[in-house]
């Protein structure tokens, strides 16, 4: 189909639009999404690729560099993806603009125009960098209460700041469809934005009241498939049956006008979509389930049904929302200290005993250097490293081996190093036991505040430019 | 009546997650009556007491009638967050693992619901 002709069906509300998942973190593999675009009739292609310290780590990277700040995997991306895009029509919404979404966009206009793909049209979405206005609202009396720890004297760490960005909504995503993008490029948008975006825009829902409930479910399915294989038995209980798991599938949503949708699979693919992946996937990182706050709306994910339709399609139907909050969540990231880790092997006999002395020198090293670190951690792999003191340690008889860990946070970089240089120190001056490689730099530490800002005071706004132009 | 000890794992699945200084496990219950068993039984006292080494702040569970899940949410939990703690685990991932080893006291009447299998696999 030409595109024109493609572009004038476009124009009728659709009966169903069909979201696929692209990426669910930083590092997800191109291939299942550009599989799902050639083969899985989707309309859009979601990328998800931040989590909640990739903001920071991007804004170090920009405040270096003023090119840098987006995922620099989104160039390969868009060099692989637009030949697709061109021959099948899909968009791509990606939240991989980062803190530079200005940048990310020239990038992917430039690869246009060298691939002759002149009528490529791509949106930029900025906004969600609010840093700048931390002083000005603390000044009019806003308090940036810390959500997990209640703290709210901001000026405690406030030099100490590399980045705030607000979590915003489809807002800017529905306006850059609205101009035609085939391509946005969002930063901080949250992961299900994503989806409830291109749902408004082809749907033509707005944030009035009738619309709440629709809203609401499609904050709940941007949810359920935002992680992408994560739905399909990825990460999974279902481990023993889910089949050929190294051909894993990214979900497929087919979204009716009444917000109901089916999860599912691309044919042939490996991974399992059925009820369990689905609850599985709906439970992950909600707090209260019947108020899940989303900067679109506040989804009820207590009042949906799910069904389990066979052959990897599930329904998901019955969704809930309230209108959306006056406060954005906002992300604050701080330089909070140093930290250094290693890790040795210690074998048996005695290994608990050995682990203990280990322990016990590299207490007396950090002692001897006067080095008092803000958190300093042991851990026996093999013994206690993910279960830290739920089990009792076993007897020395059943602990053939363990790795010995040792991790520190301290306040300067000259003490993380040198308790980094303590770390060889622990076998020479102890027990017989075997480092295991030279232990990785010491690297710096940002913290994360997570508060709130007045919805008013994040300016949202979106650029949306042709490659030809 | 002889009290038995059911591990969380033959009754449940289970997936965990983190946002700051949170960690969030989905308990999905493999039956409508074993959820109900859950709700009543799967304490935040007795989360708590399990996870004492490693949660320091309040524990809260919410229920999700419509599919058969409670949901934990356990403040302080991850020593300062993903991005600061010395956890090797660093986003609580495996706090879901963890907590399928949680025994929860089951009557004589009662084992009859414990399946042989997860529904899932049973399935097959």
């Amino acid at each position: 189909m030409e595109r024109a002709e493609r572009d004038k069906e476009r124009y009728k509300t659709p009966q169903k639009v069909r979201l696929g998942a692209g990426a669910g973190y930083w590092g997800g593999e191109l291939e299942a999404a550009i599989k799902l675009a050639k083969e899985g009739a989707v309309d859009y292609l979601c990328f998800d690729q931040l989590a909640e310290l990739t903001m920071s780590l991007l804004e170090r990277q920009r405040l270096k560099n003023p090119e840098h700040g987006y995922i620099p995997d989104i160039v390969t991306h868009v060099e692989q993806l637009l030949p697709v895009m061109r021959e099948t029509g899909v968009k791509v919404i990606t939240n991989g603009g980062g803190t530079n979404c200005a940048a990310a966009m020239d990038k992917a206009l430039a690869i246009a125009g060298r691939q002759g793909y002149g009528d490529l049209t791509v949106g930029a979405i900025s906004g969600d960098n609010v840093t700048a206005k931390l002083d000005e609202l603390t000044r009019q009396g806003w308090k940036f209460t810390n959500l997990d720890t209640g703290e709210d004297d901001l000026g405690a760490i406030r030099d100490s700041i590399v980045s705030a960005h607000a979590y915003i909504g489809a807002d800017g995503i529905v306006e850059a469809l609205r101009q035609d993008a085939d391509l946005v490029i969002a930063g901080r948008v949250s992961d299900n934005a994503l989806y409830v975006g291109p749902l408004m825009h082809e749907f033509g829902w707005s944030f009035e009241p009738p619309y709440v409930d629709r809203i609401g479910a499609a904050i709940a399915l941007g949810h359920v498939v935002e992680c992408a294989e994560l739905v399909c038995g990825g990460m999974s209980n279902l481990w023993r049956i889910s089949p050929e798991p190294w051909n894993i599938g990214y979900p497929i949503a087919e979204v009716s006008a009444d917000g109901s949708a089916i999860v599912t699979k691309l044919p042939g693919t490996g991974g399992i979509v059925n009820e369990w992946t689905v609850k599985e996937h709906l439970v992950y990182e909600v707090h209260d389930p019947s108020r899940y706050v989303m900067p679109d709306g506040i989804a009820d994910l207590t009042a949906l049904r799910i069904e389990d339709l066979g052959k990897d399609r599930v329904r998901i139907s019955g969704g809930r929302g309230l209108p959306r909050p006056d406060t954005f969540k906002v992300q604050i990231g701080y330089r909070d200290g140093f930290a250094a880790e290693a890790i040795y092997l210690i074998g048996c006999p005695n290994v608990i005993e050995k682990a203990a002395k280990a322990e016990e020198i590299y207490r007396g090293l950090l002692a001897r250097s006067r080095i008092v670190p803000l958190d300093l951690r042991f851990d026996r792999i093999g013994v206690d490293a993910i279960s830290g003191g739920v089990f009792d340690d076993p007897p020395e008889s059943q602990v053939r081996e363990c790795g010995f860990r040792i991790a520190l946070r301290t306040r300067t970089r000259e003490e993380a190093m040198i308790a980094r240089a303590h770390f060889l120190r622990v076998t020479l001056y102890g027990p017989v036991g075997l480092g295991w490689g030279a232990p990785a730099a010491v690297r710096p530490v940002i913290s994360l505040w997570p508060t709130l800002i007045p919805r008013d005071a994040v300016d949202i706004s979106v650029a949306v430019r042709k490659a030809s132009a | 009546m002889t009290t038995h000890s059911v591990p969380l794992h033959r009754i449940a699945i289970t997936r965990s997650g983190d946002k700051g200084d949170i960690a969030n496990i989905g308990v999905i219950a493999f039956s409508a009556d074993l959820y109900l068993l859950l709700k009543e039984r799967l304490t935040p006292a007795r989360v708590k007491q399990y996870f004492k080494s490693m949660v320091r702040g309040d524990i809260v569970i919410h229920p999700m009638d419509n599919i058969g899940a409670l949901q934990i949410v356990m403040s302080q939990a991850l020593d300062g967050g993903a991005t600061r703690t010395l956890r090797f685990d660093q986003t609580g991932k495996s706090m879901s693992v963890l907590i399928q080893s949680l025994e929860i006291p089951f009557g004589d009447n009662e084992m009859a619901l414990v399946p042989p299998r997860p529904p899932f696999e049973l399935a097959e």
